[in-house]
C-alpha cells in the first residue's frame, strides 16, 4: 500500500512527528538511481564549477589583486581586432560554408589559437562562453528561487486558506497577471536602464545602480524576471492544492488535529512538489531566454560582460556567415537545459511520495 | 475526452481573441484596388528596394520629415526649387529654372518651372491623375505653394524639427520661437513676417538674415518644398495617407501599407528635366525590414537592392557573385566621440588629447565597421563644399593613433598617470554597431593608456536626454549633412551656441572663424578658414575624437543600372531595369 | 456559473484599471519625452507640441483624459468624422447619430496614424502569428507527451523527450536564422520574411511555437504519468477495463488539468510575446511596434498595447478557469 492510505489511516501519531528529513533522504537515494538525472546533476555541478573557477577571483578576493583567467584561456574582454571572426581550422570541416581565405569564396581567417573561434572584436569565444556560465547560472538559480519562494507560498496560502483570502490574493495575482510578461519586463527594464546613469549619489536608486553595476547589469535582470516569474507558480500551486485539498488524506490529517503548518509541510508540499519542480525546471530555460531576449533588444547585461544570451543574440545576426558564433553558446545553453530537464524529471520521480514502496 | 477538450480549449481561446479582435477587424482599412496588385507587381517594371530599415515611414509631411526614409520618399514625391546631384552633391536646378542673387547676397529670386501639375494616384483606375481645383481646372505648382510650405515649416504650431535650418531667412528664427525671447518675441508665430514671398505665380523671393553662400543648397531641402494648402486644410494630419496625398515629383504614392511596404508609381505628368528625368522604372516597391531580413530577401532573389549587414561583410566580400554586386560609396556623415570638457578628467586638454591619440581609427574601420569607411581626422566630412581635404590638409590625430604620444599627453596632464584619473564613463546609445565600436575603443584605451573605462549604453531617447541635460564624460554621436557644406558641420554643430554641441566646449576663435567662413564667398578662402577652425576643434583643444567618415554599403542585382548616392538618398528616377 | 462569470468580468475592469495605472506611471517615469530629438526643437516649439498633445497637463489629468477617451462612449451627430486626434474603435450608427467608443489616442511617432490605426493593421497579424504558433505548440506537444508517457522509459519516450528538450533549449533568436538559412536560402521553399502568404507564415509560426510545444509535451507526459499511478486508474485496470479505455476515459481527462492551466498563459505568451519572432522574420505585428513605441516614448501606443494584451490575458485565464472546473468536477465556482 502506498502512503495515501498510510496517511489516511494515520493510526500512529509518532509517524506524523517523524522529522521530514527521511523523506528527502529517500528521494535522494531514488534520484541517484536515475542515470539521466545523475548525468544532469553532474553537468550542472560541472558548469557551476566552471562558473566559479572561470578566473581565480575566489583567491583574488583575498589578495586584493585583479582576478586572472583560470579555466578560461583569456579574459572575456581581451580583444585582438585583427583576429576578428577568426576560425580554427577544424571548424572548416564542421561548417562547410566556412571556407578559409584563399579558397574560392573563402573568407574565414584561420587562427588555431582560438579553439572555438573569435567574435567580431577578436575575443575568444571559448573564454566568453566560460565566463558566460556565470550569468546564465545566476539567472538559472535566482529565477526559480524568487519564483519558488514568492510564488509557491502565495499559492499555498491562497489555495489552502480558500474563501476570502484566496479571493483577495488571486485577484492581486490576476492584476499582476494581467500584464503581458514580456512587455512589462521590457517597460521595467527600460525604466531601470534609463534611470541608472541619472541617479544621484546617496539615493536608493544610486545604491541599486551600484549593485547592478557591480553585477555587470544582472541585478535589474533578476528584478525584472522576479517581478513576473512568481505569478504562474502561485497559480499552479493553488490549482494543485484545490484538487488536493479535498483528498481524503488531508481531511484525515485535519481530523486527527494536525495544525495547518504541519499539514502544509508534511502532506501538501510533498504532494505538489512534483508538478512544481517539473514546471520550475521547465521555466529555467525561459528565464535564461528572457535574459537572452533582453540582451537581444539591448536591455540585458552590461557590455562587455558576456552572457550566453547576449552571445547568441550577437551571433544570430551572423549565423549565415559565422555559424560558430551563435551555435557554440547555443550548445552550451542547450547542455544546461538538458541537464536541468533531466534533473527535474529525476527529482519529480524521486519526490513523488506515492512511488514509495512501489519499487 | 482528450480531443474534445483540446478542441474546446482552442475554441475557447479563439472566442476570447475574437472578442477583442472582432471590433478591430470590423473596420478594415481601405486598402488595395481593382487595378494594381501591389503585392504582386510585374518584376520587369518594378524595382524591389530593401534599403529601408524596419518600422514604418515616420511621415511623408515635408515639414516634419527628419529621417532618411521619410526624406527618401519625399525626394521622389516632391522636388525642391533646387536639387542636389546625388553623386556629386552639387546644386542643380529643380523646380526653379534659374535663380538670381542680389549684390549684397541677401536676396535670392527663384524662377519657377511652368505647367507642372499636382497629381494623385487614383485607386479606382490605378493611374496617376492630375489634381483639379473647384472649377475643374488642373492645379499647377505655383510660387504660392512653395511660400506656403516655407511658412508652414516655420510656424511653431507645426513643430518642425528641421525648421532651424531655415532660420537663415529673415525673421524666421524669431517667428519659429528660436530667438532668445522664445514665444514672448513680438514676431513669434507671425509667419507673414518671414522673408519669403511670391512675387508672382512663378517667382519666389527669399530675403536672408545674413549672406549665405550655401543657401541654394538649403533651397533644395524638404522644409522648402511646395505643399498643397487646400489638402492639408481639409484633411489635417492625414493628408499624407496614400488615399489622400497629392504631390508633383517624378513619382506618386501608389500604396502605403503601414509598417510593411510602400509603393511609388511613376508620374506620367512629370515632364522630365535635365536634373530630374522622367522615370524609367514604373514601380518602386519598398519593404520595411531590418537589415538582416532585407539582405536575406536579396539573397533569396526577392529584392533588387539592399544594404549589407556588418556581420555578413566578410562573406559578401569573398563571395564570387555577391562581391561583384557590392558597392561602397562615400556618405556625407561623420562619426565621432565627444568629451564633456567640464567634467574631470576631460577638463584637462592633455587628457583629451591622450584619449584621442590612443584610438586606432584604421583598426576600427578595417576590423570593426568593415564597410570601407574612411578613418577620420577631423569633423567636416571631405566632399562637403569647403571642407578640409585629406589629399591637401594634414592635421588632427593620426589615423592609426599614436599610443606613445598618447602616453606623453597623459603624463603631461595634471593627473600624470592613469591610476590618478577619476572613474571614467563612456556612453553610447544602444545600437549593436555603436557598442561594437565602443568595446573596441574601450579596449584601446585600456591597452594604450592603462585606463579602465566603464561602458554604459542607453536607449536613444534617454541618451538624447542625457546629452542635453548632463552629458557623460565621453559619448558618441554621428552627424549627417542637411545641406552639403562644411558650414552645416563646423558651425552647425560646434559653434558655442549650437544646440547640437554637447561638449560644453566654447572657443571664441572657433566661433569667429566659422562665422567668417559662413559669409565668405571665395571657396579657397572658406576652405582655409575651416581648416583653421577644425584644427582648434580636433587638435589644439581636442574637444572631440573624430572616428570615421561614413560610407554606404549596398548590393545591387546586375540587371539594375543605377546611380550611387553620396547623400544617403537615392534618385530612383535615374535608375533602369534591364530584364 | 453565470454569476461567477459576471463577477470575473467585473474584475476584468478592475484589472484593466490597475494595469493602466501602473503602466502609465512606469511609462512616464522613464526619462525623455516623445519630442526629444537629436536636432533640438526650440523651447517655444516644444511647448506648442506639448500643448497640442496635452502633455503639459498634470499627469493625473492626462491619465483621466486618456482613460476617459477609451471608456466613455460619445454620441455624435451626422457622419462620424475620423481625425488624427479623434478616432474611435467602435462606431455604432443610430440613425442620424453615431455612438462612438474607445479612442486610444494618436501615435506620436507615426504622425498620421492613431493607435486604433495601429490596432487595425498590426494586431490581426500578431494574433494570427500567435494562434498559428499555438496550434503548432498543441498539435506537436500534446501527442508527443502522450506517446512518451504511454511508452515510458522506452526509446520512443527518450526520443520524444529529446525532441521536446531540443525545442525548449533552442531560443527563437537561434532557431529563426537557422530556419531561414535552411528553408529559405539553402532550400528556398519558404519566404525568409514577410506575412500574408502561407509561404511566409510557416517559418515564424514554427519558430515561435516549437518552444511552447516542448513545454506542453513535457507537462502532458509528467501529468499523465502521475495520473496513471493514481488509485482509481489502478482500480480501473483491476476491473479489467481495456487499456485504451482506461487511458482515454480516465487518465487523459485528469492529466490535462495542469496542461490546461499552462495553456492559457502559453497562449497569452505566444500572442503577446511575438516580438523576437516578428523582428527576425520581418512580421509587421504589434510586438515589434510596441518595443519601438517605448523607444519613442509613444505613450498612447504603450498604454494601448498593454491594455489590449491585458484584456486578452484576462479573458484567456477566465476561459482556463472555466475549463478547469469543467474538467475536474470536484472544483466548483459558486
Amino acid at each position: 500500500m502506498g502512503v495515501v492510505s498510510q496517511a489516511a489511516a494515520a493510526p500512529r501519531v509518532k509517524e506524523l512527528t517523524r522529522p521530514p528529513t527521511s523523506l528527502w533522504a529517500d528521494a535522494w537515494r531514488r534520484l541517484l538511481r536515475n542515470k539521466a538525472a545523475v548525468l544532469g546533476l553532474v553537468i550542472i555541478v560541472l558548469i557551476l564549477l566552471v562558473a566559479i573557477f572561470a578566473d581565480d577571483s575566489v583567491v583574488a578576493v583575498f589578495t586584493g589583486r585583479d582576478p586572472q583567467p583560470l579555466l578560461a584561456p583569456r579574459h572575456f574582454a581581451k580583444q585582438s581586432l585583427e583576429n576578428n571572426n577568426a576560425i580554427p581550422y577544424w571548424l572548416t570541416h564542421v561548417f562547410p560554408t566556412l571556407k578559409p581565405v584563399g579558397v574560392e569564396g573563402g573568407y574565414a581567417k584561420i587562427n588555431d589559437t582560438y579553439i572555438l573561434g573569435a567574435d567580431y572584436n577578436g575575443r575568444d569565444l571559448l573564454s566568453r562562453i566560460i565566463y558566460g556560465t556565470r550569468v546564465s547560472i545566476a539567472v538559472a538559480i535566482v529565477g526559480p528561487l524568487v519564483s519558488l519562494v514568492v510564488g509557491v507560498s502565495v499559492g499555498i496560502v491562497a489555495g489552502y486558506a480558500g474563501g476570502r483570502t484566496d479571493n483577495l490574493i488571486m485577484r492581486f495575482v490576476d492584476i499582476m497577471y494581467g500584464f503581458p510578461d514580456l512587455l512589462f519586463i521590457i517597460l521595467l527594464m527600460a525604466l531601470f536602464r534609463s534611470t541608472t546613469s541619472a541617479a544621484e549619489a546617496g539615493t536608493l536608486r544610486a545604491v541599486l545602480t551600484g549593485v547592478d553595476n557591480a553585477m555587470g547589469g544582472m541585478f535589474f535582470i533578476f528584478v525584472g524576471i522576479g517581478v513576473t516569474a512568481w505569478m504562474s507558480m502561485s497559480r499552479l500551486t493553488r490549482g494543485q492544492i484545490l484538487s488536493l485539498k479535498q483528498k481524503e488524506f488531508i481531511e484525515a490529517a485535519r481530523a486527527v488535529g494536525a495544525r495547518d503548518g504541519r499539514i502544509i509541510w508534511r502532506h501538501i508540499v510533498p504532494n505538489i512538489l512534483g508538478p512544481i519542480v517539473v514546471a520550475q525546471t521547465l521555466n529555467i530555460p525561459q528565464y535564461i531566454s528572457t535574459e537572452a531576449f533582453l540582451s537581444f533588444i539591448g536591455l540585458g547585461v552590461q557590455r562587455p560582460t558576456p552572457s550566453w544570451g547576449s552571445m547568441i543574440a550577437d551571433g544570430a545576426s551572423a549565423i549565415r556567415t559565422y555559424p560558430n558564433q551563435a551555435i557554440f553558446p547555443a550548445l552550451a545553453l542547450a547542455a544546461v537545459m538538458f541537464a536541468f530537464n533531466f534533473l527535474g524529471d529525476g527529482l519529480r520521480d524521486a519526490l513523488d511520495p506515492r512511488l514509495k514502496g512501489t519499487d | 475526452m482528450f480531443s474534445r477538450n483540446i478542441v474546446l480549449t482552442v475554441l475557447g481561446l479563439l472566442v476570447a481573441v475574437s472578442l477583442i479582435a472582432a471590433p478591430v477587424s470590423a473596420a478594415p482599412p481601405v486598402k488595395g484596388n481593382n487595378q494594381i496588385d501591389f503585392e504582386n507587381l510585374p518584376p520587369k517594371e518594378t524595382l524591389f528596394s530593401a534599403l529601408f530599415g524596419a518600422g514604418d515611414i515616420p511621415t511623408l509631411d515635408p515639414s516634419l520629415a527628419e529621417d532618411t526614409t521619410s526624406i527618401q520618399m519625399g525626394l521622389e514625391l516632391f522636388v525642391g526649387l533646387t536639387r542636389l546631384n546625388e553623386e556629386t552633391a552639387e546644386v542643380e536646378p529643380g523646380m526653379a529654372t534659374e535663380w538670381k542673387i542680389s549684390d549684397d547676397g541677401l536676396v535670392y529670386t527663384f524662377t519657377l518651372r511652368k505647367g507642372i501639375p499636382w497629381v494623385r494616384f487614383d485607386r479606382s483606375t490605378g493611374e496617376v491623375v492630375v489634381v483639379e481645383d473647384e472649377q475643374g481646372n488642373p492645379r499647377y505648382v505655383t510660387a504660392h505653394d512653395f511660400v506656403y510650405g516655407v511658412k508652414r515649416t516655420l510656424d511653431p504650431k507645426t513643430g518642425s524639427n528641421y525648421a532651424y535650418v531655415n532660420w537663415i531667412i529673415k525673421n524666421a528664427q524669431a517667428v519659429n520661437g528660436g530667438s532668445e525671447l522664445g514665444d514672448q518675441d513680438p514676431l513669434y508665430g507671425k509667419v507673414d513676417e518671414i522673408g519669403v514671398r511670391a512675387v508672382d505665380d512663378y517667382t519666389i523671393e527669399y530675403t536672408l538674415a545674413q549672406p549665405a553662400a550655401f543657401f541654394p543648397g538649403i533651397a533644395s531641402m524638404w522644409i522648402n518644398w511646395a505643399q498643397p494648402r487646400w489638402l492639408i486644410e481639409e484633411k489635417g494630419e492625414k493628408w499624407i495617407e496614400a488615399e489622400n496625398i497629392q504631390s508633383y515629383g517624378p513619382y506618386a504614392l501608389g500604396d502605403w501599407t503601414h509598417d510593411v511596404s510602400a509603393t511609388l508609381v511613376a508620374n506620367p505628368h512629370w515632364p522630365g528635366t535635365e536634373a530630374v528625368p522622367k522615370p524609367s522604372i514604373k514601380y518602386i516597391h519598398f519593404t520595411m525590414l531590418d537589415e538582416s531580413p532585407s539582405f536575406a530577401n536579396y539573397e533569396a532573389g526577392l529584392a533588387d537592392v539592399s544594404g549589407v549587414p556588418l556581420t555578413e561583410m566578410d562573406r559578401v566580400k569573398a563571395d564570387p557573385v555577391l562581391s561583384k554586386e557590392l558597392s561602397i560609396a562615400p556618405e556625407l556623415c561623420s562619426y565621432y566621440y565627444g568629451f564633456n570638457v567640464t567634467k574631470p578628467p576631460f577638463d584637462d586638454v592633455n587628457v583629451r588629447k591622450a584619449f584621442s591619440w590612443a584610438v586606432n581609427r584604421q583598426a576600427i574601420v578595417e576590423n570593426v565597421t568593415k564597410g570601407g569607411q574612411e578613418p577620420a581626422r577631423w569633423f567636416s566630412r571631405p566632399g562637403l563644399t569647403a571642407a578640409p581635404d585629406p589629399a591637401k590638409d594634414d592635421f588632427g590625430p593620426p589615423v592609426a593613433g599614436d599610443p606613445a604620444k598618447a602616453k606623453e599627453f597623459l603624463a603631461a596632464s595634471k593627473y600624470g598617470s592613469a591610476d590618478k584619473l577619476p572613474e571614467i564613463t563612456l556612453m553610447v546609445n544602444q545600437v549593436e554597431a555603436h557598442v561594437k565600436i565602443a568595446e573596441a575603443i574601450q579596449q584601446m584605451w585600456q591597452e594604450a593608456l592603462g585606463v579602465k573605462v566603464n561602458l554604459v549604453t542607453q536607449e536613444w531617447k534617454v541618451y538624447l536626454d542625457t546629452l542635453d541635460s548632463d552629458p557623460p564624460q565621453v559619448w558618441r554621436l554621428g552627424w549627417c549633412y542637411d545641406y552639403p557644406d562644411a558650414d552645416n558641420f563646423a558651425r552647425g554643430v560646434f559653434r558655442s551656441d549650437s544646440g547640437n554641441n554637447h561638449t560644453r566646449w566654447k572657443n571664441a576663435k572657433f566661433d569667429q572663424l566659422v562665422d567668417q567662413a559662413a559669409i565668405e564667398t571665395d571657396l579657397d578662402k572658406r576652405r582655409a578658414l575651416y581648416v583653421e577652425a577644425e584644427k582648434i576643434l580636433v587638435e589644439e583643444d581636442a574637444a572631440i575624437i573624430p572616428i570615421y567618415w561614413y560610407t554606404r554599403v549596398q548590393v545591387t542585382k546586375p540587371y539594375v543600372t543605377r546611380t550611387y548616392s553620396i547623400g544617403g538618398h537615392e534618385h530612383y528616377e535615374k535608375w533602369k531595369i534591364n530584364k | 456559473m453565470g454569476r461567477y462569470i459576471a463577477r470575473r468580468l467585473l474584475w476584468l475592469l478592475v484589472v484593466i484599471f490597475s494595469v493602466s495605472l501602473i503602466t502609465f506611471a512606469i511609462a512616464h517615469a522613464v526619462p525623455g519625452g516623445p519630442f526629444s530629438r537629436e536636432k533640438k526643437l526650440p523651447p517655444a516649439v516644444l511647448k506648442q507640441l506639448n500643448e497640442k498633445y496635452r502633455l503639459d497637463d498634470p499627469l493625473w489629468k492626462q491619465y483621466v483624459d486618456y482613460m476617459g477617451g477609451i471608456f466613455i462612449p460619445r454620441i455624435t451627430q451626422g457622419e462620424p468624422i475620423t481625425s488624427y486626434l479623434e478616432d474611435y474603435l467602435i462606431n455604432i450608427p443610430l440613425g442620424e447619430y453615431t455612438l462612438r467608443w474607445m479612442n486610444f489616442g494618436p501615435s506620436y511617432k507615426s504622425q498620421s496614424r492613431t493607435v486604433n490605426d495601429v490596432f487595425r493593421e498590426n494586431l490581426p497579424v500578431s494574433a494570427e502569428l500567435g494562434l498559428y504558433a499555438f496550434l503548432v505548440a498543441s498539435l506537436i506537444g500534446i501527442p508527443l507527451g502522450i506517446v512518451a508517457a504511454l511508452k515510458q522509459n522506452t526509446l520512443v519516450d527518450y526520443l520524444a523527450m529529446a525532441i521536446a528538450i531540443f525545442g525548449v533549449s533552442v531560443p527563437v533568436i537561434v532557431l529563426g536564422p537557422i530556419l531561414i538559412w535552411l528553408f529559405a536560402i539553402r532550400i528556398p521553399i519558404f519566404l525568409p520574411t514577410g506575412w500574408g502568404s502561407l509561404r511566409a507564415e510557416v517559418l515564424p509560426s514554427i519558430a515561435l511555437g516549437l518552444g511552447s510545444s516542448a513545454i506542453i509535451a513535457r507537462l502532458t507526459r509528467a501529468s499523465l504519468l502521475q495520473v496513471i499511478r493514481e488509485d482509481y486508474i489502478r482500480t480501473a485496470r483491476a476491473k479489467g477495463l481495456m487499456e485504451r479505455v482506461v487511458i482515454i476515459r480516465h487518465a487523459l481527462r485528469n492529466s490535462l488539468i495542469p496542461v490546461v492551466t499552462v495553456m492559457g498563459p502559453i497562449f497569452a505568451f505566444l500572442v503577446t510575446g511575438t516580438f523576437v519572432t516578428e523582428t527576425i522574420f520581418g512580421v509587421p505585428g504589434m510586438g515589434r511596434y510596441f518595443v519601438t513605441s517605448i523607444t519613442n516614448r509613444d505613450y498612447p501606443v504603450i498604454m494601448g498595447t498593454i491594455l489590449l494584451f491585458a484584456v486578452v490575458i484576462v479573458i484567456a485565464n477566465l476561459v482556463v478557469d472555466l475549463l478547469y472546473a469543467w474538467l475536474d468536477p470536484r472544483i466548483r465556482y459558486d
